[in-house]
């Protein structure tokens, strides 16, 4: 025991010496993601509301008068000398917004209670138009219809048989399992599988390729010490750098502008002792179990270029289960219980959202530990071949 | 003491190798029937061309590879049977400089004192006579990254000598590095010897083996095909230069003479 704290202590100093390691583990989950998640959170709504206050310039072709003067508002600016050939070009280059174009006969079948047709032109790229129109164009259909229908003396109740009101009893615990709970897991999962990869590299390949690995077989400690010294140091840096993950998105959320109030109570109630106890209890051996994977490969590389390699495409096998919790309908039962991953990403919207079943967590636990137990003896196997250790 | 009785080395060949070295042997043997005993108080110098299996019969000694076939005493424990024992006995230096590049050489030699297990304070004690004998006091707080290769070298020495090893494995200790730090490690093994340690010394540099050796023994394509004491070969090829001689009992071999 002492040999392999010896070991792990001498690594973990390595380690965190490393600016590569301190970066992708510290820096990045902790400075990076609140960062982001608040810069580009604020930048959309500031787009959307300059986008949404933007005067719109739209032509009219065969316009009625009374419509044109129900359109007219300061949100738009209406253009009438333009033909459709023209108008089409103008749009294409953006200097318009978008054309109506009504139909000959338009106002004669609105007068006789018929549908009049009229064509909208827009670029689909151009964002919020063709909604922004058609609120206004629903306004005037709106007045129109109310029209008619007190000419022909009809309530209006007659063409709504009946009327919903939607009631949402989620608490808004639940809303943020289901919204923020899919979202958090996939981020430090990736996270912390990338995390774990440099160190790998640099403590197993690395030393390999330096040839120091053969000075360090020849010291006292066995192979069995030195791989779970090194083991435990990349695991330990893939737990720090999903807790700063969560710690930087948890910032990052509490910072988003305009979040509702009982949603900002849910996620200072989210950071309690017991999400952090059962949360750590899945980290820790997922990743060992990262940490085994990770070392029984790149013990197999001769050079860190061939490591990098060979581990790489590991990280799409990684995020498809991860990205399958963000599914709807991929819920935590007896089944995804058992798929490693896609259980830990599930239990943490189950755990955010305060409805996780404690059978099912504690075999996820424990499948968990199995597989960890599981990827640590695969790597001893590697480590205890001596083709594979020098190089 | 090291007793190696009939030690042989077999390596199975991958596909890839196999294409390499134009053969389709499933495996190859790198050490073959190989016995030699180095004595205390004695430099022992194991020659051989590169590739002759050299560094696979020191890593044999080192318990880095199992040997195939045959047993190794170092001490008295088999490197078969009680590995971490033979271990914890051993100093291993090879020609390789390479250290922890974000530690310091404090930081390096404490860790494998550690490592052996050492008593704080007399692991301190000796990293500090080491530290003043080989000159490493004034860069010892610097990163190994910072420091020169004779520097790095010295700083492997005293990784090696640490715990006070009773027997010492030298895989060419020299190579590549200037004059005055080769002049140092000549001297480390020189001072090993006058301490009844049992060193193994691998070397191309001919000069360093004259001036060294009391025993020798030649390898050549994994076999042992020369093995005496330094007087009588001397004795024995006294017309000739030591390289001339080792040239001669090497393609002598070759021819089957």
């Amino acid at each position: 025991m002492n040999t392999i704290l010896t070991v792990l202590k001498k690594e973990l100093k390595d380690t965190l010496r490393d600016k590569r390691t301190l970066i992708s583990a510290i820096v990045i989950p902790a400075l990076i993601i609140p960062l982001l998640l608040v810069g580009v959170t604020k930048l959309q709504k500031t787009l959307m509301a300059k986008e949404e206050n933007k005067q719109l310039k739209i032509a009219l072709i065969g316009y009625p008068e009374v419509i044109k003067k129900q359109l007219e508002d300061s949100t738009v600016k209406l253009f009438t000398n333009f033909t459709v050939t023209t108008g089409k070009e103008a749009i294409a280059k953006d200097s318009l917004d978008g054309m109506i174009e009504f139909s000959s006969d338009f106002l004669a079948n609105v007068n006789d209670m018929k549908s009049g047709k009229m064509n909208l032109y827009y670029k689909s790229t151009n964002f919020l138009l063709s909604s922004r129109i058609s609120e206004k164009l629903e306004v005037i259909k709106s007045q129109i219809l109310n029209e008619r229908l007190k000419k022909l003396n009809i309530s209006s109740e007659t063409l709504a048989p009946f009327d919903i009101t939607k009631v949402d009893i989620a608490t808004a615990k639940e809303q943020l399992g289901k919204t923020v709970g899919g979202f958090l897991p996939y981020i430090f999962i990736i996270f912390c599988f990338t995390a774990c990869m440099y160190p790998a590299i640099d403590l197993i390949t690395g030393e390999k390729e330096k040839g120091t690995m053969e000075t360090l077989l020849s010291s006292p400690a066995s192979r069995f010490q030195i791989l779970i010294g090194k083991m435990l140091t990349i695991a330990i840096v893939g737990v720090t750098a999903a807790g700063m993950t969560i710690a930087g998105m948890v910032i990052g959320l509490k910072f988003l502008p305009d979040i509702p109030a009982d949603f900002l109570t849910t996620i200072n109630n989210m950071v309690s002792p017991k999400f952090i106890v059962m949360l750590f209890a899945m980290l820790i051996p997922l990743s060992i179990f990262f940490a085994g994977l990770l070392s029984a490969i790149v013990i197999r590389a001769k050079s860190f270029k061939e490591a990098q390699t060979m581990v790489t495409p590991l990280t799409f096998v990684i995020i498809i289960p991860a990205m399958l919790a963000m599914i709807p309908g991929v819920v935590l039962n007896w089944q995804t219980a058992f798929i490693p991953i896609l259980n830990i990403a599930l239990a943490t919207k189950e755990i955010i959202a305060g409805t996780i079943n404690m059978a099912q967590y504690a075999a996820i636990v424990l499948s968990l530990i199995a597989l960890a137990l599981a990827a640590a003896l695969f790597s001893y196997k590697q480590f205890s071949k001596e083709s594979m250790m020098l190089k | 003491m090291i007793q190696v009785q009939n030690i042989s080395k077999q390596y199975s060949l991958s596909k890839q190798q196999q294409k390499e070295l134009q053969t389709n042997a499933a495996s190859i043997n790198a050490v073959n029937n190989v016995s030699f005993t180095c004595t205390p108080g004695s430099v022992f110098s194991l020659l051989g061309a590169n590739g002759a299996g050299k560094t696979t019969t020191l890593r044999m000694i080192a318990t880095i590879l199992k040997p195939t076939q045959g047993n190794i005493m170092v001490g008295g424990e088999s490197v078969i049977e009680n590995a971490e024992k033979v271990r914890s006995k051993i100093g291993f230096l090879t020609g390789s400089t390479n250290l922890y590049d974000r530690l310091t050489p404090g930081e390096i030699v404490q860790y494998f004192a550690d490592l052996h297990g050492m008593d704080k304070t007399l692991s301190e004690q000796r990293k500090d006579m080491l530290f003043t004998q080989l000159g490493i006091h004034e860069f010892s707080k610097k990163r190994i990254s910072q420091l020169s290769t004779g520097m790095k070298q010295k700083v492997s020495i005293a990784r090696s000598m640490i715990h006070d090893p009773s027997v010492v494995i030298f895989d060419e200790p020299t190579s590549g590095l200037d004059v005055i730090t080769a002049n140092s490690i000549i001297e480390l093994i020189k001072q090993c010897k006058q301490e009844g340690k049992t060193i193994i010394f691998s070397s191309h540099i001919m000069s360093e083996v004259d001036l060294l050796c009391d025993e020798l023994a030649i390898i050549s394509k994994g076999n042992l095909i020369y093995s005496d004491t330094m007087k009588n070969f001397r004795t024995q090829f006294s017309h000739q230069s030591l390289t001339e001689a080792f040239i001669d009992i090497v393609k002598g071999a070759s021819l089957g003479v």
